[in-house]
């Protein structure tokens, strides 16, 4: 059997290759591709530590992270389709006038 | 080397293999379906956690329905001209170096957790009698329903805030 320190391990390295391509990528639709590989590293965390202490919590703070990533995409890509629609631009320097 | 090993090595060979190809690949569309790539064998991942509930749920609405709003969204902006520009943003030396910070105290922090010497015991034999289905509606109906109400509210102001974002605009625009 795989034990806890295995599934620390991966979901660390998801962790920072989502957080790599979130700080590093121009494109906005895949800056949130990217915070969704992070949710899912976070979702692996919580299963398995749950799996794990034999503890039924952790899954249902998998539940309720797997509703707040459906609203956080909704919520996301109607503001990457409104940027488009202004700027006609998603890359994120070309937006940079937004600030101030 | 095990059957219990083997599946692990693969799932976690198979999602860090196509979450990094989702960071570099120039196309979005690929981008997109390389996350899909990655949360099919999480769901996998899921299942060998234990969870047959988490697994349909995440198959239903990570490959089901997020991403295929975020293919949508790929398809409704049409970038195939600016594709030849940098994938990259500019300051790269900073990224990286916020990067190295971030991977840092990461691995500090795992270090410390993996260090420690508690030892885990068994709170709730969830697994003995009933499923982990039966567990989990037990527990999220008698002691998480605020939350649950809480999500469903979050999901009604996300669904009714995107809706008055486009509606507002186009009004402008008329």
């Amino acid at each position: 059997m795989p034990i806890l320190k295995d599934y620390f391990v991966l979901s660390i390295v998801l962790f920072l290759i989502g957080l790599f391509g979130f700080i590093s990528r121009r494109n906005l639709i895949v800056m949130l591709v990217c915070v969704e590989i992070m949710l899912n590293a976070v979702i692996i965390l919580f299963a398995a530590i749950s799996h794990f202490t034999q503890d039924i919590s952790g899954y249902i703070v998998v539940f309720f992270i797997i509703a707040m990533a459906a609203a956080e995409a909704a919520i996301g890509l109607t503001l990457v389709v409104l940027i488009y629609k202004k700027f006609k631009a998603i890359y994120s320097e070309e937006i940079a006038n937004f600030k101030g | 080397m095990n059957w219990d090993m083997l599946i692990f090595y693969y799932l976690a060979f198979a999602m860090i293999v196509s979450s990094i190809g989702a960071v570099f690949s120039r196309n979005p569309v690929h981008t997109v379906l390389l996350v899909l790539v990655m949360i099919i064998h999480q769901a996998f991942l899921l299942l060998t956690l234990g969870s047959e509930f988490l697994t349909a749920v995440q198959i239903i609405v990570y490959a089901g329905a997020v991403l295929v709003l975020f293919l949508f969204v790929v398809y409704l902006i049409n970038l195939r001209k600016e594709s030849r520009r940098s994938m990259f943003i500019k300051r790269i030396c900073l990224c990286a170096i916020a990067f190295l910070i971030f991977g840092t105290l990461f691995l500090i922090n795992l270090s410390a957790i993996l260090n420690t010497k508690g030892n885990i015991k068994a709170i709730l034999p969830f697994n003995l009698k009933q499923s982990n289905l039966w567990w989990m509606a037990n527990y999220l109906f008698k002691y998480y329903l605020f939350q649950f109400e809480v999500i469903g509210v979050i999901l009604l102001v996300a669904v009714l805030g995107a809706i008055f974002l486009v509606r507002k605009v186009k009004s402008v625009q008329d």
